[in-house]
């Protein structure tokens, strides 16, 4: 996956003939979904600016602060917006084109159903817009009421449905199609921890299928479990693509803090002092002892350069923990805030 | 809580294909004729609606039988005795044998009925697909934005003709089974294609312009609001402006339910001096009319639809 950005500035426009090419049998399949110098303006409001992103497979989070451009992202991937600029597609096909829907599998956030209708009638009557014949269309609702655990509970009137179960009949009519790609749109809201599990469960069992699945969500430790993919948006942009660590790596302006509890923590602290990636040193104590909080630039060599003096002065480490890459953390970086989206 | 099965992650192969588009505009209109079918605040109006098509197919009845059985007869009303054939001649102002006049009438009546039903369902039905911003649900399937928009222009469709075209047709079959129906299916083909166009032409006229105006002001009361404007004051309106002021009947082309009175009667071939009120403008001006406000809603769709992105 690449994406235009801070990051990993991708600008693709295929000639004319270069898309004939790609389009010809033998070529590399066209990306799953592709969004070429996209740029999304409301009025005067600039929703999204100049975005190039590629997405394949697996699972990707996407996260920012509210207005960071994540839902004009979500929609212009689905189709339910134009971009005012470049172009999105789904394999090789317009976004805005029904035809690329059949690829995409979309769970909005929003939850307005026609609350006279049961589930399962709601569901079914998605999988016949699918284009299902009748008979079809009804064993693909059974199946996918089962698979989000509603069968059992999907001849109730939808008015009558909470939160979760709502969701859970939003994220059914989205898997109708067994789409190539599954956008969703704050998936967990409302749903209690141990459907949250199930749900976690099910979206690897999906993209171990094959499937790709894009998860817009503010619980960000939820897609900490999920995946450590992510796509950072802030201000219309794409500020960072890649996993968390990754992303932190390539944040030199801002050293990563790691607690290590080692046998000789003073000693340790000498030896690193001269390491010219180290830029902080704290020597904290609590009820397990003494330890040492570094701040570092450059972690994957400092992380080298440790690991050395460890073995070569037979320190006996017990914990090594990087304090600052968690996504509340990196977000918090790279959003100028507390990380909070 | 079930817990989320994994069983059934791999579906039977799907060797089949997919139907287009259009199929999923039958299934929309599927979706919101069960809407205004369940509805069960309509369900007054469609007990009316039924009483109306009762008292034509008896009516039908009772005249043919008056006329057959009884014409000679006398019967006693307070002790006054009255000739059958006489109380046939009220029924015959209701124009209940089978004529241009009794499908026109007919159609007026129940088309009336649904119009209200409409103006009462057109916020369910369309305007809170946008309101409760429940579209993405519709244009996030493959289905194009026409699409939709044919699939509850169909669904209006097949309810303004339940109300009106197949109970028409319904009264129809029944006169010619009451009369000699040789020579009246024959004799009367006009009326059978005028109930096929004045069905027609509620069906387009009422779906686009409820599409046009559902998707304008969504909620239901200002809905209500505008469709008693265009249905019932621009009717006060025009009857005001040629019988009240004495104006020239054209007048009277303000009120788009008598355009569309007059369009019907067209095509069921009702002549000028039987329409009710006398002073009408020409069949042919009304029928402009009528294609101008259709036209018109398209246009104002089109627009609307162009313009379709779901932004909350």
């Amino acid at each position: 996956m690449t994406a235009a950005g801070t990051l990993n500035p991708r600008n693709v426009t295929p000639a004319p003939e270069v898309i004939d090419r790609m389009n010809t049998p033998e070529s590399e399949p066209e990306p799953l979904l592709l969004f070429e110098q996209v740029s999304k303006w409301y009025g005067p409001l600039l929703g999204l600016n100049q975005v190039t992103l590629e997405l394949n497979g697996g699972i990707t989070g996407l996260v920012g602060a509210n207005g960071a451009g994540k839902s004009t992202l979500i929609r212009l991937a689905t189709g339910q917006i134009r971009p005012n600029l470049g172009r999105v597609r789904i394999r090789g096909t317009d976004a805005w084109d029904w035809r690329a829907r059949r690829l995409v599998g979309y769970c909005p956030d929003t939850d307005a159903f026609y609350e006279e209708m049961t589930g399962r009638e709601f569901v079914l009557a998605m999988a016949r817009l699918c284009g299902f014949p009748r008979a079809e269309a009804r064993r693909r609702t059974e199946a996918v009421l089962d698979r989000v655990g509603m069968r059992d509970r999907a001849d109730r009137k939808l008015r009558g449905y909470s939160k979760g179960m709502r969701q859970r009949v939003k994220l059914a009519q989205a898997l109708l199609h067994e789409p190539e790609l599954l956008v969703l749109d704050e998936p967990m809201s409302g749903i209690d921890p141990v459907g949250r599990q199930e749900l976690l469960e099910l979206f690897r069992g999906l993209a171990r299928q094959g499937k790709c699945l894009l998860i817009s969500s503010h619980e960000l430790e939820e897609l900490e479990k999920l995946t450590n993919h992510v796509i950072v948006m802030a201000r219309g942009r794409i500020a960072a693509v890649g996993t968390l660590r990754q992303i932190r790596d390539l944040m030199d302006d801002f050293p990563l803090s790691v607690r290590v509890e080692v046998d000789r923590p003073r000693e340790l602290a000498r030896q690193l002092i001269d390491n010219p990636d180290v830029v902080g040193l704290d020597l904290a104590s609590d009820e397990t002892g003494e330890y040492l909080v570094l701040r570092a630039k450059h972690p994957e060599r400092f992380f080298r350069a440790l690991g050395q003096c460890v073995v070569a002065e037979r320190f006996d480490m017990r914990q090594l923990e990087p304090l600052d890459d968690t996504a509340h953390a990196v977000l918090g970086y790279l959003l100028g805030g507390s990380g909070k989206t | 809580m079930p817990a989320v099965s994994d069983r059934l992650l791999r579906y039977r192969p799907w060797r089949g294909d997919l139907q287009g588009p259009w199929a999923a505009s039958l299934a929309i209109a599927r979706v919101g004729l069960r809407l205004m079918i369940r509805k069960r605040l309509f369900w007054g109006l469609y007990a009316l609606a039924a009483m109306v098509f009762f008292f034509f197919f008896y009516g039908q009845y009772l005249v043919v039988w008056i006329q057959q059985q009884t014409a000679t007869q006398t019967v006693f009303f307070g002790g006054i005795p009255v000739k059958m054939g006489n109380l046939t001649k009220f029924l015959d102002r209701l124009h209940l044998n089978g004529s241009s006049q009794t499908f026109g009438n007919f159609i007026w009546f129940q088309g009336y009925i649904g119009m209200i039903v409409l103006a009462l369902a057109g916020s369910v039905l369309i305007g809170n697909d946008f309101h409760h911003r429940s579209l993405p649900f519709y244009l996030s399937k493959p289905i194009g934005r026409w699409h939709y928009v044919l699939g509850k222009c169909l669904g209006i469709g097949v309810f303004v003709n339940l109300l009106t075209t197949l109970p028409a047709l319904i009264l129809f079959i029944q006169a010619g089974l009451l009369y000699d129906w040789k020579s009246y299916y024959v004799d009367h083909f006009r009326q059978f294609v005028g109930i096929l166009g004045y069905g027609f032409t509620l069906t387009v006229c009422l779906s686009v312009l409820l599409m046009a105006t559902a998707v304008s002001v969504r909620r239901a009361v200002p809905l209500i609001m505008i469709w008693t404007g265009i249905f019932f004051l621009c009717r006060v309106l025009g009857s005001f402006l040629v019988e009240g002021t004495h104006l020239d009947p054209r007048w009277r082309l303000v009120d788009l339910w008598n355009n569309l009175y007059l369009v019907g009667s067209w095509c069921l071939g009702t002549s000028r001096e039987s329409l009710r009120p006398v002073e009408q403008p020409a069949f042919g001006e009304a029928l402009i009319v009528v294609v101008i406000v259709c036209v018109l809603s398209l246009f104002f769709l089109r627009r609307r639809i162009q313009a379709v992105e779901i932004v909350s």
